[in-house]
């Protein structure tokens, strides 16, 4: 038992000490936060001024709609461009298409500077022309064309020198959208603005049932589901090769022949096993809070800029389950990793055996999708019992719609018996394997190891 | 711990194999306490399944094996120690906090283990190398490193495989002396090689094993008499014919500025002498000598092949 504490003592504070640990442990919330959060926001930046665009009128009556609904907003709230960091929310009440897009151009900072195009009397192809020229000049960023049979024919057309930003083409083609709506309307006798009023839409509110009552959610609980799966997988992904190298180390260094002749095998082995898992535990427990705190502080920043984001209400039981099915999950796939160290020569072969197990924990990441859509599903229940999936999978569950206690109590029993299994099995294994050197061990061989030992 | 009537090392007719592979068959021997006992045989013998069958990291398929008169098992680990022919040390560890470590495993608390690290550290002149990392050493020092390890908690029995490989001359004979003193604590110790000299120089008893099973075993003196072979050493002229006579000679081996002569089975050396001065060679070397262990291990193994 000594001894077990002095494995676990090495395991645990050789790596804690290293580099790669204290890296790891500020980077990985670094490259979570960029890759959640980066994308979005240079996506959404449109850098230089306004775009100028000439509006070249055939109908001789929609340049004034097109225009008002092209500037519309800017300037009225005078927050255009300075919002450059909302990444696109949903909006508040009552957004239908068109002025969705709006919305969006406010977030994303688009402004546009409307100008006509007189004809002067020139033919058509001698005003594109010209207007052709403007654009190569870098005079107007685009113009559009509002041919005299628009209304019949629903087409206009837009040139620029660069087609690529599709965001700004939305835009245009929702604005002349529009202000052709508008005209027509105006045509027919139409009062426009109370046409808007009546086919305002209808907001449907997500409402969550729980034990205890009613809450609303804004999203929040697909985030969490989705967050904590990939938390997970990403956990078992780093510490199983963190354990397979130390494993192989061991092995193609010889230690382990040294080691053998002072403890057994099977101590030496749950020995690495715990003590890996606690480095691991260590930093997911200081990423738990980075991300705890930055999920406090968004939110609070979201609600504060006007945005209708909730966090979704998690109860207490909730994080107990997590660490269990996290804890689980985590030797569960960190003895297969032993198993794998054992039965291999290097590190190279170990990626490859490696493989299969790696890609049936990215299979459960793809598993959150169905389960998140039909938490209460056959389907659902068997992934969630089935021991190398559940430990994503349940937990998505439980946070989508808790299922019964007893499902969950049956998921984790058949968790717990797969790793003591798989203990038992990789003990054996673990014993033969790590004194084999020169060739690695062929699948039968490991079973016949097992039936031996 | 030396006492003499329990011998520090007993296998009685232990059998290990792998799938249909022999490794090691019926192997009896028994190692007295307070001796060097040389475990010896070409690459493949068996030497090393027999030893980690001794420090219990396999366990035989047949047989006993008694440590200090009890079964082997795991309470009596600590008592060995053990340095294998493949050394292992964490290369990315200091060799201090290494030392440590192999040295709690063995039951030492850190304190005793921290002591006793300095002691040995400071007995093989690696002092200043304790906060380095391993793989900042060269092998000769990686070697005394792993050395350290196996000694530094006092065990009764100690295991060397190749104790000397990696090692120069000068640090060769300052392995000797340290071994020499733990002998003289009258701590046993095997030592299992390939390299006859260094057994012929070291040992007490020997034992020889080939193919799996054990060929002779005793002390390296009875072997060496017991082996039927006489050789003279002779530095002559004129010897032309004498040693020509089968019935008095049996073989001749050239070495340098002498010859070593084999003796025919019965033959007298006093008659190969008596002949040679009847001849009128001019003899200024003539010495029986025994047979070095090298040339038994060649023999008695080349026989098998």
């Amino acid at each position: 038992m000594n001894k077990l504490l002095v494995i676990i003592g090495r395991e645990y504070s050789s790596r804690v000490k290293t580099k790669f640990f204290l890296i790891s442990t500020i980077l990985m919330p670094l490259f979570i936060a960029m890759t959640g959060v980066l994308p979005g926001l240079l996506f959404s930046m449109k850098t230089g001024g306004a775009t100028r665009l000439a509006v070249y009128d055939e109908t001789g009556k929609l340049y004034e709609p097109v225009r008002q609904s092209l500037t519309a907003g800017q300037g009225r709230d005078g927050r255009g461009g300075a919002k450059a960091g909302g990444v696109p929310m949903r909006g508040p009440a009552g957004a239908d298409r068109d002025e969705q897009m709006r919305e969006m151009g406010k977030a994303l900072g688009a402004r546009y500077e409307v100008e006509g195009v007189q004809a002067d009397g020139r033919a058509r192809a001698e005003i594109l022309e010209a207007l052709n020229n403007r654009v190569r000049k870098d005079e107007i960023d685009g113009y559009v064309v509002l041919p005299s049979d628009i209304f019949e024919s629903n087409r206009a057309e837009y040139y620029s020198s660069n087609t690529g930003d599709f965001i700004t083409s939305e835009q245009i083609e929702s604005g002349v959208s529009r202000g052709v709506t508008e005209q027509r309307m105006r045509d027919a006798n139409i009062d426009g603005e109370r046409v808007r009023e009546l086919s305002k839409r209808v907001e449907v509110e997500a409402q969550k049932v729980r034990e205890g009552g009613v809450e609303r959610d804004t999203g929040g609980s697909f985030g969490l589901a989705m967050g904590i799966g990939i938390f997970i997988y990403a956990a078992l992904l780093l510490y199983g090769q963190v354990i397979l190298q130390s494993v192989v180390e061991e092995k193609t260094t010889r230690i382990s022949e040294v080691l053998f002749s002072s403890v057994n095998s099977f101590q030496l082995m749950l020995g690495k096993l715990i003590g890996v898992s606690l480095v691991g535990l260590t930093q997911i427990a200081i990423w738990g809070t980075f991300l705890g705190v930055f999920a406090a502080y968004g939110a609070a920043m979201l609600a504060a800029s006007g945005v209708d984001f909730a966090l979704p209400a998690v109860p207490v039981s909730f994080f107990i389950y997590a660490a269990l099915f996290f804890v689980v999950g985590f030797l569960m796939y960190a003895t297969i990793f032993v198993l794998v160290g054992a039965m291999v020569t290097s590190e190279k072969e170990a990626g490859q055996m490696a493989m299969p197990v790696i890609f049936m924990s990215v299979i459960s990441v793809y598993l959150i999708f169905p389960v998140i859509r039909s938490p209460n599903s056959s389907f659902a229940f068997w992934i969630s019992i089935a021991p190398f999936f559940s430990p994503v999978t349940m937990l998505v569950r439980i946070v989508t719609e808790t299922p019964p206690f007893w499902q969950i109590a049956l998921s984790l029993a058949v968790g717990v018996a797969t790793t003591l299994g798989l203990t038992w099995v990789a003990a054996r294994v673990y014993r033969t394997g790590m004194l084999m050197y020169g060739k690695s061990a062929t699948i039968p061989e490991m079973l016949r190891w097992v039936r031996r030992a | 711990m030396s006492d003499t009537s329990t011998p520090a090392l007993r296998l009685e007719n232990v059998s290990k194999s792998f799938d249909e592979f022999a490794a090691v068959s019926g192997l009896s021997l028994t190692v007295r306490p307070g001796r060097v006992y040389g475990l010896l045989g070409p690459n493949g013998a068996g030497k090393t399944t027999t030893i980690r069958m001794i420090v219990n990291i396999i366990a035989p398929d047949s047989g006993k094996i008694e440590l200090f008169g009890r079964p082997m098992g795991e309470d009596l680990m600590d008592k060995i120690g053990y340095l294998p022919e493949e050394r292992g040390l964490y290369k990315k560890m200091r060799v201090g906090d290494q030392l440590r470590y192999f040295a709690r495993l063995k039951g030492m608390t850190t304190r005793a283990a921290d002591a006793a690290a300095d002691r040995w550290l400071s007995r093989l002149k690696l002092s200043e190398w304790k906060l380095k990392k391993t793989d900042e050493l060269s092998k000769g020092m990686q070697q005394k490193v792993q050395f350290v390890a196996t000694v530094m908690h006092d065990p009764d029995l100690l295991i060397l495989d190749e104790v000397f490989s990696g090692l120069d001359p000068v640090n060769r004979e300052l392995m000797i002396e340290v071994l020499q003193e733990i002998k003289d604590e009258g701590r046993t110790i095997i030592f299992s090689t390939h390299q006859m000299e260094q057994a012929e120089r070291l040992c007490d008893d020997i034992c020889l094993i080939n193919k799996s099973r054990k060929i002779l075993e005793g002390s390296l003196r009875e072997v060496k008499q017991g082996f039927g072979r006489r050789a003279i050493a002779l530095r002559a002229e004129g010897v032309d014919g004498v040693l020509d006579d089968a019935a008095l000679v049996a073989g001749v081996k050239p070495y340098g500025d002498f010859q070593e002569v084999l003796l025919a089975e019965g033959a007298d050396a006093q008659e190969l002498l008596r002949r040679l001065v009847a001849k009128g060679a001019r003899v200024s070397r003539f010495e029986s000598v025994e047979p070095s262990l090298h040339d038994i291990f060649i023999r008695q193994v080349g026989e098998a092949e």
